[in-house]
């Protein structure tokens, strides 16, 4: 088995997904963390462990792959968990690309240029990003087999470990905007993913961050 | 009846790399282009209300452009050989795409705020991604061949759109960088390439 650091800062943020892979297929791995200033003298240090000069990166016997989605995507077809065929690889990439349309709006809300700018994105993210694309997700749920399995064929993938990743700040932070709870296929698929033993772990032992 | 059917706008956007892939491939695909007025009625009957889409043979529906990109190459060969080279491509197209909110911030920007958007854009954050580009590219068989592998892979096929549409806007936005220069070159050398974009709308 190779040896594998994930190298991020003290958050779930862009690395969960890919922290949430190693802890279903039950893998061990280095999960390092730096704070703002640690993050500062690496990138100084050591750019060429960082090829894009942001993290997350992953080291691999050597190889240092960045893109979060790159990450987690090669994580995932390593351990079996990126679906069986092209197509279905295709379909937990669409799930993935999807609830990063809605992370994007969510960055603009909390860390938009000023508090007019966040009004609007939160406003747009309420009402339009987040209803339509979980609509679209509920419903690409719903035909597999009723939506009381999983995303794409009929076993975990990335398509469902990203989607608690995602959606821990909805249950949290947005939980009055009852964002999630307007969904119930989403909602149950949630929790079932959550109660596998190797995620329930993980999720138990995970350091808690705000985001 | 083709057993592909790509759904876009009637423009190159988020569209032509996957246009472009079908070419590479040697695979025929019903290349629909939508106007903008039939657009809103459309809009909802699409899967993520967003183009492209990709109309398979059978009824499946793929939407979110890197999806389609990364399926037709994983389906006909162009997508890297191992899941490590896979990986690499992605980085790659990843770390371009990351590009693009600026972009569309410097198309939506008004008068007084183009100028400053261009100049970040083009005097701050591409000369820094396309710098990153090239010292890793240097490290696959010293930025002789391709981005990834031995081969051309769809990394390639969205760098060479991506710089294309930049250098329409600055031609010299390449000037230092001359391995990336190169791989400008060669893909649009590449004889099904090179066909393509001479038949192209």
């Amino acid at each position: 088995m190779p040896t594998y650091k994930l190298k991020y800062f003290k958050n779930r943020g862009l690395a969960e997904p890919s922290r949430l892979v190693f802890a279903a297929a039950g893998v061990e791995y280095e999960d390092i963390r730096f704070d703002r200033e640690q993050w500062q003298s690496e990138k100084e240090s050591s750019s060429e462990k960082y090829p894009f000069g942001q993290m997350p990166v992953l080291e691999v016997d050597g190889e240092v792959i960045s893109e979060s989605k790159a990450i987690a995507r090669y994580l995932a077809n390593e351990f079996g968990l990126a679906g069986k065929t092209n197509l279905d690889k295709a379909k937990v990439d669409m799930v993935v690309d999807a609830l990063q349309d809605i992370a994007k709006g969510l960055v603009e809300m909390l860390f938009g240029k000023d508090e007019a700018q966040k009004a609007e994105a939160k406003e747009k993210c309420l009402t339009k990003t987040i209803p339509t694309i979980f609509s679209a997700l509920e419903k690409m749920l719903t035909s597999n087999n009723g939506g009381d399995g999983f995303f794409v064929g009929d076993s975990l993938t990335l398509a469902d470990l990203a989607f608690i990743a995602h959606t821990d700040y909805h249950v949290d932070q947005l939980k009055e905007a009852a964002t999630l709870s307007a969904f119930p296929k989403l909602t149950a698929l949630r929790e079932r993913v959550l109660e596998q033993p190797n995620i329930k772990k993980w999720i138990e032992a995970r350091p808690k961050t705000e985001l | 009846m083709p057993k592909y059917k790509l759904i876009y706008f009637d423009i190159k956007g988020r569209a032509e790399p996957i246009r472009m892939g079908f070419a590479l491939a040697g695979q025929e695909f019903e290349d629909v282009r939508i106007k903008k007025e039939q657009w809103p009625e459309l809009k909802p009957k699409m899967p993520h209300q967003a183009l492209p889409v990709l109309e398979i043979e059978g009824g499946v529906v793929l939407s979110q452009s890197f999806a389609i990109g990364r399926y037709i190459a994983n389906e006909f060969g162009f997508a890297g050989k191992t899941n490590l080279e896979k990986a690499q491509a992605d980085m790659f197209c990843d770390a371009l795409n990351d590009l693009t909110p600026k972009l569309t911030e410097l198309f939506h920007a008004s008068d007084e705020k183009k100028a400053e958007v261009r100049k970040e854009l083009f005097e701050k954050l591409l000369p820094a991604a396309f710098t990153n580009m090239e010292r890793l590219f240097s490290k696959n068989k010293d930025g002789t061949g391709f981005l990834v592998g031995d081969g051309i892979t769809w990394a390639d096929i969205m760098f060479y759109n991506f710089a294309d549409g930049m250098e329409q806007i600055e031609p010299d936005v390449l000037k230092n960088f001359p391995k990336l220069q190169g791989l400008l070159e060669r893909v649009r050398n590449n004889p099904k390439i090179k066909e393509y974009i001479k038949n192209r709308k």
